[in-house]
């Protein structure tokens, strides 16, 4: 967590896009199970809870008793705005990734094997993601 | 910075105390949320290009009610550490109190997860939904 950082350079500005996405994923998180609970019309489930908080786009949250949900949560705005969260959570996700890797792999062919592994693993889960965020099937 | 190779069980070993302790399990939660989110926006994706066996039955697994107390586990872990770091990291006269920081963290945690986890735990029991 605490690791020593140089206060320059890639390394440094990851390190603080982990604490500024962190910031925005819980103000995220909150605002969504906040607004679904005020305005659920049924005690809602821990997986509606849940997809409430990650994230609200209509045909995650159709089925969870909160009323209205097609009109205001299915426009091509909020849909870049769910994009543009997925974009920053998988990039905080697999940058966690790749420090953990780089805690355990010393041999240098490895870890830069691995990095590439873990760069094709986010674009596949983000273009995924986005594919099914814009129902491009 | 390099050259240490310290294993799971070398760190529960080690006396570094609570510090140690949550930054493994932050470690530990993340990685789960990392897996977790991976399998299921994958999985939706082939369900809704394919719609094959293999995605709908991995949709039912991580629907499942022991997935998702893990999920649960991990985020709310997750998310009230991650906080804790983040005001240390930008404030740090909180650094003295670290370890009060830390239980606080704790006492959040127990109640907040441990009442949905009960009930949904209760459900698997009774065979309710």
């Amino acid at each position: 967590m605490r690791r020593s950082v140089e206060c320059n350079g890639l390394e440094y500005y990851l390190w603080l896009f982990t604490r500024l996405s962190a910031i925005m994923m819980l103000f995220a998180g909150a605002a969504g199970i906040v607004y679904a609970n005020l305005l659920g019309r049924t005690v809602m489930d821990a997986p509606a809870q849940y997809r409430w908080a990650f994230f609200p786009i209509y045909w995650h949250v159709q089925n969870t008793g909160v009323p209205d949900v097609f009109p205001l949560w299915s426009n091509a705005f909020w849909r870049v705005c769910c994009t543009i969260l997925l974009f920053i959570a998988s990039l905080h996700g697999f940058n966690g990734l790749r420090v953990v890797v780089e805690d355990y792999v010393h041999r240098s062919t490895l870890l830069v094997l691995l990095k590439g592994l873990i760069v094709l693993l986010f674009m596949f889960v983000f273009g995924a993601g986005t594919v099914i965020i814009f129902e491009w099937f | 910075m390099r050259g240490y190779r310290v294993g799971l069980w070398e760190a529960l070993r080690y006396r570094g105390g609570i510090g140690v302790l949550v930054w493994i399990l932050h470690r530990i939660t993340g990685l789960g949320i990392l897996l977790f989110v991976s399998i299921h926006v994958v999985a939706a994706f082939f369900m809704n290009a394919l719609n094959d066996s293999i995605s709908t039955a991995v949709t039912h697994w991580y629907e499942s009610h022991p997935v998702q107390v893990f999920v649960y586990f991990c985020v709310l872990y997750h998310a009230l550490n991650g906080l804790r770091v983040l005001l240390e990291d930008f404030y740090p006269p909180l650094l003295r109190y670290h370890r009060e920081l830390i239980w606080l963290q704790w006492a959040i945690f127990v109640p907040v997860f441990g009442l949905p986890a009960f009930f949904i735990a209760q459900g698997i029991v009774l065979g309710t939904p």
